[in-house]
């Protein structure tokens, strides 16, 4: 049993530490995510030489994660399903233009659900709104529904996720959310927190090295 | 090593808040930079962890059914995975485009020079042409010389008949034809008597008052002669011709009680 089992309120106070103590743990999970990435990287090559099998089994796989994006962004299921059936099309089409060297297949699917979604919603210039009444629904959703990463990683790991998102400064975390979520570029995140254009970049690249500082060997 | 403002166009490029012209400029630069690409791949799990921290939404079964059809009803346009940037592919293609610019100059170049050559051809042609012309014509100056040069001749030529002067041989008669220009002639003789082997003829041509030894000949039984002829020394003006009977070989002034022939 590891030590993030053993910590009383099910959430380990500090990411740092429970990594040295989750090493075995994290040790094993990493050879599970490698065989992930390489079954990913193959069902796309399949996809790409056109095989429908490999599809559906991409499909099953990530659709989950995809949709629970898409539906954060839009706040419309309805439209997170044409998204989503949108990505899936695309995917098919253009499976073998997936780069290995940067970044995993279920980041590069995230993408492009979470471009098309955003795209969507710039379409029709309700950006702005969606993006306060996203993250005003999330806190509800939040204790609604159980995350996506405790769906896929495991309650334990997606408890060390969500509480290295939560130690980020609020200012950074605040950043990295509306420009991922609300699709806002930096000049208009700028705009909006009213803070200049260096403190934003910098703000964003604190926090996401701090988060990925954080969550290297969770995921 | 990567520089704080890569660092934050990738932290920018991880989260789509790059701006188009930005991501354009970044997206050329990763594909060209590994160490940009490890960057990137490291970064790009703090945006799977927020993606992953928004709450699980199933999406509807029959969403999974309705997209397989939709697939299952494209037409499947197999595209080649990417192309990862190779240093041997790329030096191949490099090559390649290289040696088909070369070509192209050298086609460029190749079809200069026939044109060149071509065009050259042609001048010679024409100069051919014009040659042959000149050719034709100067032949015909040279025969328009060489006509000229004949009249000329003969207008030179001193055409003189030398008589008997013998009453033992009355018939004897010759001619003698005389370029002064040349300094030479011809000298043909008829009908002249005999002589002893220790006795030639000896012709002379008579400059003003001057006998100038022309040539000696010997005449068989037949009486005929006909030799070419050229004096010892310089003739200004051939007034008249004579021969004289001397001794074998000639002498260098003539012996008058012994002349033969002569001209008026």
């Amino acid at each position: 049993m590891s030590f993030c089992a053993q910590v009383g309120d099910g959430r380990c106070s500090s990411v740092f530490n429970a990594k040295l103590d989750c090493a075995l743990t994290f040790s094993k999970k990493d050879v599970n995510d490698q065989e992930a990435q390489d079954r990913d990287i193959e069902l796309l090559r399949q996809i790409a030489a056109g095989d429908r099998a490999a599809f559906a089994d991409f499909y099953d796989r990530h659709s989950t994660l995809m949709f629970s994006v898409a539906c954060r962004i839009l706040n419309d299921p309805g439209e997170a399903q044409d998204v989503l059936q949108e990505v899936f099309v695309q995917i098919w089409e253009k499976a073998g233009r997936f780069d290995s060297r940067l970044g995993k297949a279920s980041s590069w699917a995230v993408a492009l659900v979470r471009n098309k979604s955003i795209d969507r919603t710039r379409a029709s210039q309700r950006r702005t709104r969606l993006a306060e009444s996203a993250q005003a629904d999330q806190a509800v959703t939040t204790q609604l529904s159980p995350s996506v990463n405790e769906t896929i990683h495991g309650s334990e790991n997606a408890k060390l996720i969500q509480s290295a998102i939560d130690e980020l400064p609020s200012e950074q975390r605040h950043a990295i959310e509306l420009a991922y979520f609300s699709g806002l570029t930096h000049d208009e995140i700028s705009t909006k927190l009213n803070e200049p254009l260096g403190t934003i970049k910098a703000r964003i690249r604190r926090g996401l090295l701090k988060l990925r500082d954080q969550l290297e060997g969770v995921l | 090593m990567i520089d704080e403002r890569t660092q934050e166009q990738a932290a920018l490029h991880v989260l789509g808040a790059l701006s188009e012209t930005d991501a354009r400029e970044f997206n050329q630069r990763l594909q060209t930079d590994p160490e940009l690409q490890a960057y990137v791949a490291r970064l790009s799990a703090a945006t799977d962890a927020l993606a992953g921290s928004v709450p699980t939404v199933e999406p509807p079964p029959q969403l999974r059914a309705k997209i397989l059809a939709q697939v299952a009803g494209r037409q499947k346009i197999v595209s080649p995975p990417e192309r990862k940037f190779d240093f041997l592919s790329w030096l191949s293609w490099a090559l390649a485009t290289g040696l088909a610019v070369l070509c192209i100059l050298f086609n460029v170049r190749d079809t200069q020079l026939r044109k060149t050559i071509g065009d050259q051809a042609q001048q010679i042609d024409n100069l051919n042409q014009l040659a042959q012309t000149l050719q034709s014509a100067t032949n015909d100056l040279q025969k328009t010389v060489l006509a000229l040069q004949e009249t000329n001749r003969l207008a030179n030529l001193h055409i003189a008949m030398l008589n008997s002067l013998l009453a033992d041989a009355p018939k004897a008669i010759a001619v003698s034809l005389w370029d002064n220009q040349r300094q030479d002639g011809v000298f043909v003789a008829q009908n002249l008597k005999g002589l002893p082997p220790d006795r030639d003829y000896q012709l002379w041509v008579i400059d003003g008052q001057t006998p100038v030894a022309a040539g000696v000949f010997h005449v068989e039984q037949n009486g005929a002669v006909r030799m070419n002829f050229k004096p010892t020394q310089f003739v200004k003006t051939a007034g008249q011709f004579a021969v004289t009977e001397e001794v074998k070989g000639g002498v260098a002034s003539p012996t008058l009680k012994n002349m033969v022939l002569a001209s008026n």
